[in-house]
């Protein structure tokens, strides 16, 4: 399946069209989709039951192709060779973990040593949404960082493509924590399950959205497809 | 200025709004919380005959002497007294899973062998044992009336908790005094209170050295065998308070709790066999061993959990009753049954207010027939009670007569089915008794009659407790109508001020949601708040809503003000030290706000569910370190947090030093106080502790309203001269607390700084005393937000709305509300810092204290205002010499008193329908109720916050602009 998507990548011009887009959002698509199979089929667990486990096997799966994907579309292409891309992209998680990690923690995320796996395997998962493409597609570039993420101004196909589902995986993670605090006494109002299934579902609507903003035959096309 | 408001009018428009509001909420919680519907007068011999339709005023009864009284009541009720007189012992606090266990399992096994004579007597069934279940409030008056009226007690009897009156209404003890009895009460003075000039003999006991756990107790058992000794009372009760104590000081599983116990144990002891089972004495007794409420793992009370609400009913008699019914009876009862029961034992007419029912297996050893009679009796008195509350309900001896069958609706309803239920009850019995005499074995009969009658006691006895939720609709309405019409001023007024201040900027933004982003959500920030208050269990964890808000909040701020690294392109670590500071100031603040508000949530793990939980102070009192060494360590920062504040003034204003060596004395006697005595156990409430505590008030209360009074008085004023020469200094601009060298008024901003410096450092000190220990960090960490948000606030770069910033602060100070530990059950509030300092009881004084710590956070946040009004307004600078000093004064305090007031007034109109929503949820009392004092609480706090800050920032106005216009005249 990757390798596929490079091939389709290295047809593409670096203002990708709707299509190509469209391709690259629907493999993250199933990439999430084979992770949450693999958890269930061949290790058979699921976020309930042991989260820190199937957020593990679903950052093995989605950021090795989030990474490759998006390195393609790198902005600074003169300078920047493909694996340089890869290289800060792998950067980059570390990085994100640390950022969402403080975010998470500060917005009221258990500390404690039982939940370090869970943190760290959350925010592994978070960083591949959101700092990970960034980080492939325009390095330390500190006005494009800038533009996306403190002004939210995302301008052509590829800062939709990257911005709005970054945004979507944090604003679903921050709604998936509202039910944490009532009594319903169900397994899966414990961190981090339900603040993952916030963010997979915001991530998902989101990538769909993008779509929707990054053209005005955008529309157009996902409704044909 | 025809649109605008002058200052005088927006002054006058607060003032009404305020007005509407207060009376709006006076109306609605009259309305809306039971005021009992209660029966007048007391029960008489009326109360041994069938209700009828006209009462009949027995005026001749009254004149009665007591014996005669006696003998005329034995005769109409048919029932002889099985006892002659009655041993009351009350232990405060003591929940029932203690002495009967929980679910058929006994009690563990210490708690067992803390009691040995006790269990004793449950084992050989010569005590009673039953689950009393109290009804929420679960505080010590309102269950005491409870228990000797047999009524449901008004929600509001808690907010009267510390003003105890005399008990008016029908009751046993004055039922017991109409015939004679002396009376002897030793223990919780509460008795005294409700029950003046009734005993003989007296020796009540305060309940307000919470810490106080064995003096209080030893005050009463001196009595005990001079009493028992003694043969002339009649009622004997006993209020025991120690344990109640233990609770709050150590909680349920307290070290003292076990001696406690045996204690009490030894009481139980003492009494039974010294007067129940003494074979000198001619007069039956019965021992009553209650407890008026259970409590909590921390050994609070007040709310309605299973542990708070389970409270103990012993019966010690003479010999075992456990021969008829042993197991067949549910030992669980409500705690208003104790009323009727005791009435019925002792031969007096049940309280007419009553609506509890016998307790079934207390009478066994009557007759059958006066068994049946005593049921009667009680379903007599509770139709009495119907036929008050259903309107319609048909009066008459056989008040039910007139219905066959057809159906009806609401109170039509009602009335059927308890018609129906008595008339079944009431024709067996008549069948009963007519065909007595003719039958030899009649048990099979008599249960059916016996079901019959509790089928229609227990459904009357829901009903009548749940009647109390019935409200008077016009005056509920007319309260809510009121408030809104207060909002709605309110949000005019804010909103006139916002269009004039801004109307010049709008052109400025562009695209409302990457500008606005902050105020959107500070909107949102109420509307969530508001949605969520309708959901039970997000109002018994609302911490949580305002911790999860308020970071949000300050990350969005965060992401505001990264938006600003963006002016150089070649941003580097380096550049952002040198040249950038004041986004570097920002950022770090920021980074404060959300670090210390992170460690602030940890600190307590409040609201209801999660207790349990570990949190911070949990951690610090059971790794057993020291906490008096955290305690000093914080209340020093504090002190050294704001002498350095004060100090970015400049040093070389005497009115600075004078000040800060003030505050630094006052801190110095705070620090002593803790040393000596805070933790030490063993002399809590000496003298010199309480005239120490008095000092410390005196000190901080003179050096505040001196400073305020004075400071615009000797405040020196400026040349405008020196002010333009400041202004080319634009270094000090770089400086994040220097102010004033841009302002016109800087004589009003400095004296301002001052003032507010001393309100929120005498805040922050008196709340070092007051608090318990473990919150002394949890102050200075509010402090530190309060600092850095005004280090954020002071970097003016932004376009950032002054009222985003001002609700940032007030929620800023409802999250701290929730950090010190306190949640919507009243079970949280502090009582035992209440009584910090007051040597003899005063209502007034206590309410004051428990206030000042409740709502220590909010209303620092509040005085904040004055700092932050003297902070920000930098700009305030008009250009002409004739200034309008209303429009200044409306532009420096229109916002920071007006955002607050409106904020407060949304959530209490939102409170206040919720209440109105819920008010058939399960949770009414328990949850929503407590949630609305609290409110009305805040509502108080506020307004008393607003007046303080708009009558202090007018104070020093005035006072300026005179002195200036007087040395204007002299140059």
């Amino acid at each position: 399946m990757e390798m596929e998507k490079k091939e389709m990548g290295c047809k593409s011009s670096t203002p990708i069209s709707v299509t190509e887009a469209f391709f690259l959002h629907l493999i993250c698509a199933l990439g999430l989709a084979l992770a949450f199979w693999i958890a269930r089929y061949i290790y058979s667990t699921d976020l309930i039951s042991d989260p820190s486990r199937t957020l593990f096997l679903i950052l093995v799966v989605e950021c090795p192709i989030v990474i490759l994907l998006y390195s393609r579309y790198r902005t600074d292409r003169h300078q920047c060779s493909y694996l340089k891309a890869v290289a800060r992209g792998l950067l980059g998680l570390p990085a994100g973990v640390i950022i969402n990690a403080f975010g998470a923690i500060v917005l009221g995320a258990p500390i404690g040593a039982q939940y370090f796996l869970k943190t760290l395997n959350w925010s592994l998962v978070m960083s591949s949404f959101n700092i990970v493409p960034s980080a492939c597609v325009f390095g330390s570039s500190w006005r494009d960082w800038q533009r996306l993420y403190a002004y939210t101004k995302p301008n052509g196909t590829i800062d939709h493509m990257i911005c709005i589902p970054a945004h979507g995986a944090i604003i679903g993670a921050w709604f998936g924590a509202w039910p944490m605090p009532l009594d319903w006494e169900r397994p899966w109002q414990e961190w981090p399950i339900c603040v993952s299934y916030g963010a997979i579902l915001g991530y998902s609507i989101a990538m769909v959205a993008s779509l929707v903003f990054s053209h005005p035959r955008g529309l157009h096309h996902v409704k044909r497809d | 200025m025809s649109s605008s408001l002058t200052c005088s009018r927006l002054t006058l428009f607060t003032v009404a709004a305020i007005a509407f509001q207060i009376i709006g909420l006076s109306f609605f919680v009259f309305g809306f919380f039971p005021v009992k519907p209660a029966l007048s007068g007391d029960s008489g011999s009326e109360s041994f005959r069938a209700p009828t339709c006209y009462s009949m005023g027995n005026e001749s009864e009254r004149d009665l002497p007591p014996y005669e009284l006696q003998s005329l009541y034995q005769e109409l009720s048919g029932i002889p007294p099985l006892f002659d007189r009655l041993i009351l012992m009350v232990i405060d606090g003591l929940p029932a899973e203690f002495v009967l266990g929980k679910d058929e399992r006994p009690p563990i096994k210490a708690l067992m062998e803390a009691m040995p004579y006790t269990q004793s007597l449950l084992a050989n069934g010569i005590a009673k044992g039953y689950h009393a279940k109290a009804a929420p409030p679960t505080v010590t008056m309102p269950r005491l009336k409870a228990m000797v009226s047999g009524a449901i007690g008004g929600f509001l009897d808690v907010a009267f908790n510390f003003n105890t009156q005399a008990l008016l209404d029908d009751n046993l003890l004055g039922q017991f005094s109409k015939l004679g009895w002396k009376m002897v009460m030793c223990g919780d003075e509460t008795w005294l209170k409700l029950f003046p000039g009734f005993f003989m003999r007296h020796d009540g006991v305060s309940s307000f050295f919470v810490k106080d756990t064995v003096e209080v107790d030893k005050n009463v058992s001196r009595h005990l065998s001079y009493e028992l000794s003694k043969n002339d009372w009649s009622l004997l009760i006993l209020h025991y308070l120690g344990l109640d104590h233990v609770g709050h000081t150590g909680g349920r599983n307290s070290p003292l709790m076990a001696p406690k116990l045996m204690e009490m144990d030894e009481v139980v002891k003492m009494i039974h066999a010294g007067a129940i089972m003494n074979p000198d004495d001619k007069k039956r007794t019965l021992l009553v061993v209650v407890s008026d409420h259970g409590m909590t793992e921390n050994g609070n009370h007040g709310g309605s959990s299973y542990e708070e609400t389970d409270s103990l009913l012993l019966f010690i008699g003479p010999k075992s009753h456990a021969t008829d019914f042993p197991s067949i009876i549910s030992n669980d009862v409500n705690q208003v049954d104790i009323a009727p029961t005791l009435a019925l034992l002792f031969g007096v007419p049940i309280p007419k207010n009553n609506v509890g029912v016998m307790i079934p297996g207390v009478i066994d050893s009557l007759k059958d027939m006066q068994q049946l009679r005593a049921l009667q009796l009680n379903s007599w008195q509770l139709l009495r009670l119907l036929q008050k509350q259903v309107p319609g309900f048909p009066c008459g001896s056989f008040p039910c007569d007139g219905f066959s069958g057809d159906q009806g609706y609401n109170s039509v309803d009602i009335m059927e089915k308890f018609c129906r239920l008595f008339l079944r009850a009431a024709v067996l019995h008549d069948s009963w008794i007519s065909t007595e005499l003719s039958r030899s074995d009649s048990r099979e009969d008599k249960s059916g009659i016996i079901a019959a009658y509790y089928e229609f006691l227990i459904n009357a006895n829901q009903w009548l407790s749940h009647k109390a939720t019935d409200k008077p609709s016009t005056v509920i309405v007319f309260g809510v109508m009121s408030m809104i019409l207060s909002f709605l001023i309110f949000s005019t007024a804010i909103y006139s001020i916002i269009q004039e201040i801004y109307s010049g900027e709008k052109q400025l933004s562009n695209g409302i949601f990457t500008r606005h982003l902050d105020e959107g959500f500070s909107l949102y920030v109420i509307f969530i708040l508001v949605i969520s208050m309708g959901s039970s269990s997000m109002v018994e964890e609302e911490q949580y809503i305002w911790h999860y808000l308020i970071s949000t909040l300050n990350m969005l701020l965060l992401r505001k003000t990264v938006q600003f690294f963006e002016k150089e392109s070649t941003c580097s670590v380096l550049t952002l030290f040198s040249g950038r500071e004041r986004v570097c100031i920002r950022a770090s603040s920021i980074f404060t706000l959300l670090i210390t508000g992170r460690i602030l949530r940890g600190w307590h793990q409040g609201g209801v569910n999660w207790t349990h939980l570990p949190d911070i102070s949990k951690w610090l009192e059971q790794s057993g370190t020291d906490l008096q060494l955290i305690q000093l360590t914080a209340v020093i920062l504090t002190i050294i947090l704001s002498l350095f504040s004060l100090s970015v003034l400049g040093r070389r204003m005497k009115i600075v030093l004078v000040v800060g060596f003030n505050f630094l004395m006052s801190g110095l006697l705070v620090l002593y106080h803790i040393v000596k005595y805070q933790h030490n156990a063993s002399l809590p409430s000496s003298n010199a502790a309480i005239s120490l505590a008095q000092i410390i008030y005196a000190t901080l209360g003179v050096s505040t309203v001196g400073s305020v009074l004075a400071v615009p008085w000797i405040m020196p004023i400026q040349i405008s001269k020196a002010c333009s020469s400041h202004r080319n200094h634009k270094s000090a601009v770089s400086h994040p607390f220097k102010i004033g060298s841009q302002s016109q008024y800087p004589e009003l901003r400095y004296s301002l700084y001052i003032i507010g410096w001393v309100y929120i450092g005498s805040w922050c000190l008196l709340q070092s005393l007051l608090q318990q220990p473990v919150n002394s960090v949890v102050t200075l960490l509010i402090l530190m937000q309060i600092f850095a948000s005004f280090l954020f606030f002071s970097q003016g770069m932004l376009q950032q709305k002054q009222w985003v910033e001002v609700a940032v602060l007030y929620y800023i100070g409802m999250a701290g509300h929730f950090a010190l530990g306190n949640s919507n059950s009243l079970a949280t509030v502090d009582v035992a810092g209440a009584f910090i300092g007051i040597s003899n009881y005063s209502a007034l004084f206590s309410g004051i204290l428990m206030f000042i710590i409740t709502y220590a956070s909010p209303t620092l946040l509040l005085l904040s205002m004055v700092m932050y009004i003297s902070i920000k307004n930098q700009d305030i600078a008009p250009s002409s010499q004739n200034v309008d000093s209303g429009y200044v004064l409306k532009r420096i305090l229109g916002l920071p008193s007006l955002v607050p007031l409106t904020i407060n007034s949304i959530l209490l109109i939102a409170y206040t329908i919720v209440l109105i929503l819920m008010r058939n949820h399960l949770f009414v009392w328990s949850v929503f109720s407590p949630k609305y004092l609290y409110a009305c609480a805040t509502t108080v706090c506020i307004l008393i916050g607003v007046f303080i800050v708009a009558t202090t920032v007018t104070y020093a106005y005035m006072v300026l602009a005179l002195r200036k216009k007087y040395e204007r005249l002299h140059e």
